[in-house]
């Protein structure tokens, strides 16, 4: 095992789960001394009628009647500081952010805003800029997959300036977590299958990442049981809802393990193909998951090997040769894309050359590789990949993942 | 009399001086590999004309500071003064820069130990971390230099593996 000289690791957010856990909510706010939350979503969450759900376990006991729902797919500074004006002029005392990535870090934003009276939010970005803790957060995860309600980070863009400012904060974690199965339910087999390979890449990548440590460990190897178990039966199933709570579970650890190791080369290039190409981030963690492992192996073989037990059960590892588990949780993943993609109906793309639009048009023209290759440099990610990555090493896996090929091993600099 | 005591953290003078001494070299021969070495140049080129960026181990130990003057880089010496640092790479002990400038810890690894805090626009501080790798390979044998870097670069050309290794220390020496 690598055990590192010395690690951090924080999680300090409680975390409540089941097929009811909505309902204990006015209980988590009462016991905080709050009353008048302002729920936070967007209209994607509010138009699939969860918002419903989350406001009738909600009433009778705390107000629940202050919805904004107008959260853009990117975070936006324009809509934080409108938020955080709606929560002063109604008195709220803590915040319900129910959705996705966007929506956690607006919520995050918000809450800011209004526990440091700030006029201008970029004065508290940056990593250690706040120092006391915020009002009550919870966060209500809509989606298997972002991590984000256990992330202590938040990304709010300035789009008149064309700023994107990045908070680090261990006060940024929410204070509570609800994981309800009922939050999952309605989101479709393509999203279900896209939003569970993000998390599955979390926990992958957190296993083999520079900064992983043995509590990470803990949390990124039944992340990766719970996911690789139960992601397929909810793409199959989606009213499976018990298969849903595991998967909401299995992101959740997954997001308490890559928060604390960092992710690497996978992120990187999805990143940037993200920003270049506009492609879903659970999509291109998918398709890269197993070029990222495929580049890492001979500086991480040994924890990338320990990664077929909690994925193929003790048969399957005993019986497979220590100099091939590595290479076998690698084929494990792409067979499990393969799955997704057949069960989704071919919409879960397996590499890039298959990422269409609605207008069934190609997403990553082969001709904007380069582009990409040279945008993942401007990427944090990289420094937590145990191999280092320059602009040709970015370009050779690319090129592997938009055919579809594994990647030559024999072509990687090691270092 | 007070009954609590103040007790001072130890100076470690020895550790200081190498830290100081280290970064006063490093920083002299980061403005003479951006005249020697085109990658490094092209990594300049490629950031704001007034950038600046100091490498520096807290809370008061010494520091250097690097910046773009008229488009050509210069060691700044150990204060910013009123420029704007758009990237503060700080070590957070002495100790800890002791373990990293002498070669015990390589710059990824004390970034996942957080012995080293990055503060500034990501693409800016990821550019400045190319360029202190390529300084390293320059000014180390290649025996030491790999402990520093996460990959040590392979198909370097002699004339920049020799050459430029005796234009960085010449210039670095000379100030130039």
């Amino acid at each position: 095992m690598l055990l590192p000289d010395y690690y951090e690791f924080c999680c300090r957010v409680k975390i409540v789960a089941g097929h009811d856990a909505l309902e204990k909510i006015p209980d988590l706010l009462i016991e905080r001394g709050a009353k008048k939350p302002l729920i936070i979503t967007d209209k994607g969450v509010a138009g699939a009628g969860l918002i419903d759900i989350v406001t009738r376990a909600l009433r009778d006991r705390v107000f629940a009647d202050l919805i904004a729902d107008n959260v853009p797919p990117d975070s936006d500074l324009r809509v934080v500081n409108q938020l955080a004006g709606l929560y002063h002029d109604n008195a709220c005392d803590a915040i319900i952010a129910v959705g996705g990535g966007s929506v956690m870090d607006t919520a995050k934003g918000v809450n800011i805003v209004v526990s440091e009276n700030a006029t201008d939010l970029m004065a508290f970005s940056g990593v250690g800029a706040l120092k006391r803790p915020l009002k009550p957060l919870i966060a209500v995860p809509t989606t298997a997959g972002t991590g984000s309600e256990v992330t202590q980070v938040a990304v709010i863009k300035d789009h008149e300036k064309h700023l994107k400012m990045a908070f680090g904060s261990y006060f940024l974690l929410p204070d509570i977590s609800v994981l309800d199965s009922r939050m999952t339910m309605t989101m479709p087999p393509f999203i279900t299958a896209m939003t569970g390979m993000d998390a599955m890449s979390h926990a992958v990548e957190a296993y083999y990442c520079l900064q992983k440590n043995p509590l990470s460990d803990a949390h990124a190897l039944a992340a990766v049981n719970m996911i690789y178990q139960y992601l397929p039966i909810v793409a199959k199933n989606p009213a499976d809802q018990d298969a849903r709570l595991s998967m909401a579970v299995g992101a959740c650890l997954a997001g308490i393990a890559f928060s604390n190791s960092m992710v690497g080369l996978v992120h990187n290039l999805g990143h940037a193909t993200g920003s270049v190409c506009g492609v879903p981030h659970g999509m291109c963690m998918a398709i890269m998951l197993p070029y990222g492992l495929e580049y890492n192996m001979h500086k991480r073989e040994d924890a990338m090997a320990g990664l077929l037990l909690p994925m193929a059960g003790e048969a399957v590892y005993r019986d497979t040769p220590p100099a091939q588990r590595a290479a076998k949780v690698v084929s494990l993943i792409r067979q499990l894309n393969a799955d997704l993609n057949t069960i989704t109906g071919g919409r879960h793309a397996r590499f890039f050359q298959e990422v269409r639009d609605r207008d069934g048009k190609p997403m990553v023209p082969r001709e904007v590789l380069p582009e990409i290759a040279r945008a993942a440099l401007s990427d944090g990610a990289s420094i937590y990949n145990p191999e280092d990555t320059d602009y040709d090493d970015n370009l050779m896996v690319l090129e592997a993942a938009w055919e579809g090929k594994p990647l030559d091993r024999n072509k990687v600099k090691k270092g | 009399m007070s009954i609590v005591k103040d007790i001072q953290s130890g100076r470690k003078p020895l550790k200081r001086a190498y830290v100081g001494i280290f970064l006063w070299f490093t920083g002299r021969a980061i403005q003479a590999t951006a005249r020697v070495d085109q990658e490094v140049k092209k990594e300049f080129d490629n950031l704001p004309d007034d950038f600046t960026f100091s490498l520096g181990c807290l809370p008061d130990g010494p520091c250097m500071v690097i910046g773009k003057e008229k488009g050509k880089v210069k060691y700044l010496g150990s204060n910013p003064g009123k420029r704007h640092v758009h990237v503060r790479l700080a070590i957070k002990s002495v100790d800890a820069a002791f373990l990293i400038l002498s070669f015990q810890e390589g710059t990824a690894v004390a970034t996942t130990r957080n012995r080293l805090i990055t503060d500034g626009e990501v693409p800016y501080a990821l550019a400045v971390i190319r360029i202190l790798d390529i300084v390293e390979v320059y000014l180390l044998p290649k025996i030491i230099a790999s402990l520093a870097v996460k990959r040590y670069p392979k198909g370097w050309s002699i004339g920049r593996k020799l050459g430029g290794r005796i234009g960085v220390y010449t210039r670095t020496l000379l100030g130039i």
